[in-house]
């Protein structure tokens, strides 16, 4: 005998279970950001652009047979079948023959989630905690805005409004009884000085929300295609995370060996020279560029700069003092040391090391000038954190 | 719905009344549940399951399901029934009433089997569901330990999930170390009094070591044998009985659902529903017993060697293998050359060139052959054997595949080696032959 009953709904009760599959999603998608910075041009793209990525770390693990897992048995559609016919290819995606079903169960589960680089962004950012940093850095400069308040009857000639003051007339005619149709010849209304409006502008303080970021990059014969990648990923993720921050930014790229160039993204992270290198002349280039085109009072301008930490030692104070110069107009300096090769470094006398870049840049630390290095790929997102002074939720 | 839960009562009466009196068919009462297609998706997710502890790849299965679904894909399973007793069945309010009889007819037969087939001895479902409840509670009780945590649990689950189907052959009890270490005690002693001094020599080196006789049940296993606090503990006991819960339905999947379609078609038929409730039965059964080119659909499968055990031997037989066989004893003892050529089962293998090959069709020389295939590698043989091989002095883990001709994936073999490892707490080494290479996977 059997028992029959309404089920009793309850709340929808895998919603947990598929909160955390979510999240797992959204943990691989962030492993999966160094395929896709090391990939094409992203940097000018607009946040539209959609980007496939496959995402790995949920599949579920069991022993299972692999490709030489014997013979199979089917069921065929009739009997004209016989030995040794060739019913299908393994090599071949699309083939409907019976190896589909066993490469189904074996179950490249490779979720390809589009994503846009917004979306992207956002993943990222979310779980970043910038303590103090949107305030601290990110502050915003105030600019002066003349902005429309209202209609005064005072003001000077090119603030007339034209179109008001024909109103005002035209209310005072009326009010006095003058019809310009039966007017006898000659007879006009016209304007009163008390007729003519005048645009009233107040002065307001506007959060001046441009942002400039220059990317400074050593081009010498020592920066490696790897090397350059490694930096392309660091410039990618401090490029999108100001860009949700700002609503204009502008890019600026410096190349450098021996002496500082502007170019554009392609050549900045394809350039290659073999010259040796003087990095205090990149520095000088950013300072000549602010100075003609970003003035600091209404721009905020960022300044990332990737090497692999050599600079002729005759350079070294010149560098020093470009960068002093350089921090106090910016709101931030970041320094990537990028790999450096302990080979080819300069030797400082006074202590006695081989010193690089950051080495250099230590002294100066503090509130707008982080440094960082990274050496393989994981430590890009590390890099990203140490410099905008963030750390991750969840403590991952 | 255009009928009432008392229509579906009476429907059942009548159900009931043929498969015990006509049938001889023994079920557990069974109790329905109707559902819409959103709560059907869910139960699936959890096997049928009316509580379970929270992990996120039922999270994962419910949004596969809902996406094929809503893609038109896929559509939902009929039935969907648990192994309980009484047992729990689910009805889909949006299933017309000639598919819900069938569905009821259907569950008579799954109700039965699980009752009957020795395959579920051990599987204790009086009380599966409670304990199942109790498991969510004990598991929700570790996420919330600050000491533990949702990561820490779901790392252990992960890994219990990724074995859970490692275990002893056919629903057998493990032996404990200590049991076999008892009875080669007592062999050693029985050895001494006889003075057989090589047998002596043999049963003293067994019994120095671990395991003292190779150990098919992973977790098992482990549970026994690695230091692991009580929270870990207590849930790779819990998964590993879970394990063993399903692995009875995974080994019987071709006879369970033949035994509940032959059941099904019968009450149907002796029903004598009027042609507008009848015909959409019919269609209904001829979808579900379709063959899959190129595949085996289980139901197709089963019910056709059901339908030709009663035509041979008559239905007492058929409820004696519903009683003793799993799905590989059943193919071999019931699929015949007549029925392999019936159902145009024919064997096929990838070639070193990737192109697929037929290399045995069902004719006088070759049908043993795809018989013994498909004996093999049905029901639980699509699950590589494993077993415990030893731990050495240092500590370290040595599992074992069996190798039966087919060889592992390294790939996933990898990984899960990293999941037991997680588990041991130790070194763990996984050796299997790969490309006829002996392969250590660490």
């Amino acid at each position: 005998m059997s028992v029959f009953r309404e089920h009793k709904t309850t709340a929808d009760r895998s919603a947990s279970d598929r909160r955390r599959h979510k999240k797992r999603i959204e943990d691989a998608l962030k492993q999966g950001i160094h395929g896709i910075v090391a990939d094409e041009s992203i940097m000018g793209q607009n946040g539209n652009k959609k980007f496939k990525i496959p995402v790995r770390g949920i599949k579920e693990y069991r022993f299972i047979y692999g490709d030489n897992s014997g013979k199979q048995v089917g069921s065929a559609p009739g009997k004209d079948i016989k030995r040794g016919q060739k019913i299908g290819d393994a090599s071949d995606d699309q083939a409907q023959g019976p190896g589909r079903k066993g490469s189904d169960e074996k179950g490249e589960e490779f979720y390809d989630v589009e994503i846009t680089l917004d979306e992207l962004a956002q993943y990222l950012f979310d779980d970043l905690e910038l303590p103090d940093l949107e305030r601290r850095q990110l502050a915003n400069i105030n600019n002066e805005k003349l902005k429309r308040n209202g209609y005064r009857s005072d003001g000077i000639m090119p603030r007339l409004d034209r179109k008001k003051s024909a109103i005002a007339r035209i209310k005072r005619m009326k009010a006095a009884g003058f019809d310009p149709d039966k007017a006898e010849e000659g007879e006009t209304f016209p304007f009163h000085e008390d007729d003519l409006k005048y645009r009233h502008y107040k002065k307001k303080e506007e959060p001046c929300t441009n942002a400039v970021i220059f990317f400074i990059m050593d081009v010498s014969g020592s920066m490696s295609q790897d090397k350059k990648f490694l930096a392309r990923s660091f410039c990618f993720l401090m490029y999108q995370f100001l860009r949700s921050k700002y609503e204009q930014i502008e890019l600026v790229f410096i190349t450098h060996d021996m002496e500082a160039r502007e170019v554009d993204e392609e050549a900045f992270f394809t350039q290659y020279t073999s010259g040796g290198t003087i990095v205090s002349t990149a520095i000088e280039l950013t300072r000549e560029i602010i100075d003609k085109r970003y003035h600091p009072s209404s721009w905020n301008i960022y300044t990332f700069q990737c090497s692999d930490g050599d600079n002729f030692a005759s350079d070294n104070v010149k560098y020093l003092e470009e960068v002093v110069a350089l921090k106090s107009i910016c709101q931030l300096f970041g320094y990537c040391e990028i790999d450096p090769d302990k080979n080819n470094l300069a030797y400082s006398y006074e202590s006695g090391a081989y010193q690089t870049i950051y080495d250099l840049l230590q002294p100066l630390k503090g509130r707008n000038l982080q440094t960082s290095y990274i050496i393989k790929k994981e430590d890009v997102w590390k890099a990203f954190k140490t410099i905008l002074g963030g750390v991750e939720k969840d403590g991952g | 719905m255009d009928y009432s839960l008392d229509d579906l009562m009476q429907w059942d009466e009548k159900i009931w009344d043929i498969a015990v009196n006509k049938y001889k068919l023994d079920p557990y009462e069974i109790e329905y549940e109707t559902i819409d297609y959103y709560e059907m998706i869910g139960a699936m997710a959890h096997h049928g399951m009316p509580s379970m502890y929270n992990h996120w790849s039922f999270g994962k299965a419910f949004e596969r399901t809902h996406a094929m679904y809503n893609l038109g894909m896929e559509g939902l399973p009929y039935e969907l029934i648990i192994n309980s007793n009484p047992s729990i069945a689910y009805l889909m309010r949006e299933n017309p009433l000639p598919l819900q009889i069938l569905i009821m007819a259907h569950c008579a037969g799954h109700s039965d089997f699980f009752k009957n087939n020795r395959m579920f001895k051990n599987t204790r479902p009086e009380n599966v569901v409670q304990r199942m409840r109790a498991a969510k509670k004990r598991i929700q009780s570790y996420v919330e330990d600050p000491t533990i945590g949702i990561d820490e649990v779901e790392k252990v689950i992960d890994a219990c999930h990724a074995i859970q189907f490692q275990t002893t052959k056919h629903g057998l009890r493990r032996r404990s170390q200590d049991e076999i270490r008892d009875e080669l005690i007592e062999e050693l002693k029985k050895a001494k009094e006889e003075n057989d001094r090589s047998k002596q020599t043999k049963l003293e080196l067994r019994l120095d070591t671990i395991p003292l006789e190779p150990d098919y049940d992973i977790l098992g296993f482990i549970s026994e044998n690695a230091k692991l606090p009580n929270w870990k503990k207590d849930i790779i006991e819990t998964l590993r009985d879970e394990g063993q819960y399903f692995w009875a339905q995974i080994q019987t999947k071709v006879a369970n659902e033949g035994f509940s379609c032959a059941v099904h078609y019968k009450i149907c038929h002796d029903l004598e529903l009027p042609s507008e409730l009848h015909l959409p039965i019919i269609k209904s059964h001829n979808q579900v017993v379709r063959p899959h080119i190129g595949g085996i659909n289980p139901y197709h499968l089963g019910f056709h060697i059901f339908a030709h055990i009663e035509k041979k031997f008559g239905w007492e037989e058929c409820l004696i293998a519903r009683e003793a066989c799993h799905d590989g004893s059943f193919i071999r003892q019931y699929l015949d050359e007549e029925l392999c050529s019936e159902l145009n089962l024919f064997s096929y293998s990838k070639r070193r060139n990737k192109s697929i090959v037929i290399d045995d069709v069902a004719d006088e020389e070759g049908w043993k052959n795809i018989r013994d295939e498909l004996a093999t590698s049905v029901g639980g043989g699509s699950i590589p054997v494993i077993l415990v091989e030893e731990v050495r002095r240092n500590g370290e883990l040595i599992l074992r595949h069996e190798h039966d001709g087919r060889d592992l994936d390294a790939d996933h073999a990898h990984k899960v080696v990293d999941h037991v490892r997680s588990l041991w707490g130790d070194r763990v080494r996984l050796l299997a032959r790969i490309n006829d290479t002996l392969t250590s996977i660490d």
